[in-house]
């Protein structure tokens, strides 16, 4: 079965101050995200990538080009509520997301502006936190939570207000190592088990492992284009870019390259050892 | 220091006092201020105090936390009833330094300092309890229900609430970046804890100029964020937490409103005042 297309950018140009005659952040990427499908957009710092986020979102309007959210065209300011509705954003600071002093509350911030009943609230409310796995700090102060927690409460908040798609906009940039895990690993599981439409913006290569397709922004073009495996292949490509493809991963490949069957999807050191090692095993060594 | 700010603090419970509607909650706090400053006996005084701790009691927020909120206006209390024993001398003389000394602790100045003390307390006591029991979105719903009347004369009351949950919410926030900013400006060598008044208060912009251009770039991401949430103007947002009028509430209004009318009987009526401290003699 085929499936539609849930965004979809043509040739967008975007330059955010034309007058001060500032470099064109954008400079007519095109490209197209499946429903259900797990999208990682990579870049260094100032490649464009968190203005794709925005032109998703209608936060901002392309200079030229389309771009289009399940069919709307962003430009339509009619439509721009039921934009923000099929697609949210998390971003990378959680303190500066969080709106409420409450767990639920904040969570209920979202479905409360949607003017929904107050019992479809508390259902969504109570299935978002059991999503990403926070129920049990509902009641809790906001303030008191670990940066990872926060980062999970925003997500929550996101999808309690049910989008098709939500676009992470470095959402492990602030956090230490296991918060990052959490998170990705929350992220993974919403693509997988509830099917949502997950684009990925980081500039941390061995979060990409882990996606459907990853694209490669540089300057605000679009350097690469493929599955994880093909991307990190180009290492000489990626490194001029401005991105350290991670040790790991340049192992597994040249490994991969050399004939020895190793997944592609390690991401640590700890599981790099654990695939290698069952590898021996299976060999009967 | 900073951390020992407890204001807007919120202990979630399921006790009778966290039931109550918040803008119940509010009103008979207000009716609460009046009556104690209506009392006139330390019979009416002591029921008021009595209310106040059967709050406390029924809303099982810990002894601890309460006795943080009382320990900041320790050294306010001190000073009031120093004052009041030292400036007031109706009554009987009680103890003088020395003979014909035109200063001396009277009965008239230990009573008005007893009095003092204990309603301040109860103040307090009851004001935190609010706030310990009611989460600041409540809380600020509550004030914006009540409010509405207002939206009549064009104030925009739901903008003004959501200003104040916002601010709550960012109270720790910007707490703890203070912490941090003054501790990266120490180490690159500000005075801040020494030197006199006016060099600390010029060292001090050096935390105060960062923090406020902070505060704009937090301020310009939480937009951002709250418009991905489609929030609009808000003018007609949903509630997760419908607020109703329960029996609860009625039970504690009614409770309030025998106490005050006790208070007002033996505050305002002499006999009543007779009948309760003097023994009628036969």
């Amino acid at each position: 079965m085929e499936r539609k297309d849930l965004l979809s950018f043509q040739q967008v140009r975007f330059t955010y101050d034309e007058e001060a005659g500032t470099r064109p952040a954008l400079q007519g990427i095109s490209f197209t995200v499946k429903e259900g499908e797990f999208l990682c957009m990579l870049g260094h710092n100032g490649s464009g990538k968190s203005t794709v986020a925005k032109l998703a979102n209608a936060l901002l309007v392309p200079d030229s080009g389309t771009v289009l959210v399940d069919g709307a065209d962003t430009k339509d300011p009619e439509k721009q509520l039921e934009i923000r509705k099929t697609v949210g954003i998390v971003f990378q600071n959680p303190d500066n997301q969080i709106v409420a002093s409450i767990v639920e509350e904040d969570v209920a911030f979202g479905p409360e502006n949607l003017c929904l009943p107050p019992e479809e609230i508390r259902r969504r409310v109570d299935d978002a936190l059991k999503a990403v796995d926070m129920y049990d700090y509902r009641l809790q102060e906001t303030y008191c939570l670990s940066g990872g927690q926060k980062q999970r409460v925003a997500i929550a908040g996101m999808i309690a207000m049910r989008p098709k798609c939500v676009i992470f906009d470095e959402p492990t940039a602030m956090l230490d190592p296991k918060g990052r895990r959490s998170i990705l690993g929350t992220i993974k599981a919403l693509n997988r088990d509830f099917g949502l439409t997950v684009v990925l913006i980081t500039h941390f290569m061995e979060e990409a492992a882990a996606a459907d397709r990853v694209i490669v922004l540089d300057d605000g073009k679009i350097l690469l284009e493929g599955s994880p495996r093909e991307v990190f292949s180009h290492t000489d490509t990626l490194v001029s870019s401005g991105l350290e493809v991670p040790d790991t991963a340049k192992l597994c490949y040249e490994l991969n390259r050399r004939g020895v069957p190793m997944p592609a999807d390690v991401l640590t050191e700890d599981e790099f050892t654990g695939a290698f090692l069952k590898l021996l095993k299976e060999n009967g060594a | 220091m900073i951390k020992d700010i407890t204001i807007g603090q919120f202990f979630p419970g399921q006790s009778f006092i966290h039931k109550l509607d918040p803008r119940a909650k509010i009103v008979l706090l207000i009716v609460y201020i009046v009556t104690l400053f209506l009392c006139k006996s330390f019979f009416s005084l002591a029921l008021m105090l009595a209310f106040a701790i059967t709050a406390v009691l029924l809303s099982r927020v810990s002894p601890k936390m309460i006795w943080k909120s009382m320990k900041a206006i320790v050294i306010l209390l001190v000073f009031t009833a120093v004052l009041q024993i030292v400036y007031n001398d109706k009554g009987d003389v009680l103890w003088k330094p020395f003979e014909n000394s035109s200063f001396a602790v009277t009965t008239g100045g230990v009573y008005a300092a007893v009095f003092l003390i204990v309603r301040i307390c109860a103040l307090i006591l009851l004001t935190s309890l609010l706030t310990y029991t009611t989460s600041a979105t409540l809380l600020t719903d509550a004030i914006e229900k009540l409010l509405s009347p207002l939206k009549l004369l064009r104030i925009p009351v739901h903008s003004l609430a959501m200003m104040m949950t916002i601010a709550l919410r960012f109270i720790p926030t910007l707490l703890r970046e203070i912490d941090i900013i003054m501790s990266a400006q120490k180490a690159r060598g500000a005075m801040l804890d020494s030197g006199g008044l006016g060099q600390r208060l010029k060292a001090l912009t050096s935390v105060f100029v960062p923090l406020l251009v902070s505060s704009f770039r937090r301020a310009a991401e939480l937009a951002t964020a709250m418009e991905c949430r489609c929030y609009t103007d808000g003018a007609n947002r949903t509630r997760m937490r419908r607020m109703r009028f329960t029996w609860r509430d009625l039970v504690a209004a009614l409770t309030l409103a025998a106490f005050a009318a006790a208070v007002i009987f033996t505050s305002f009526y002499p006999i009543a005042q007779t009948l309760i401290f003097q023994p009628v003699i036969t």
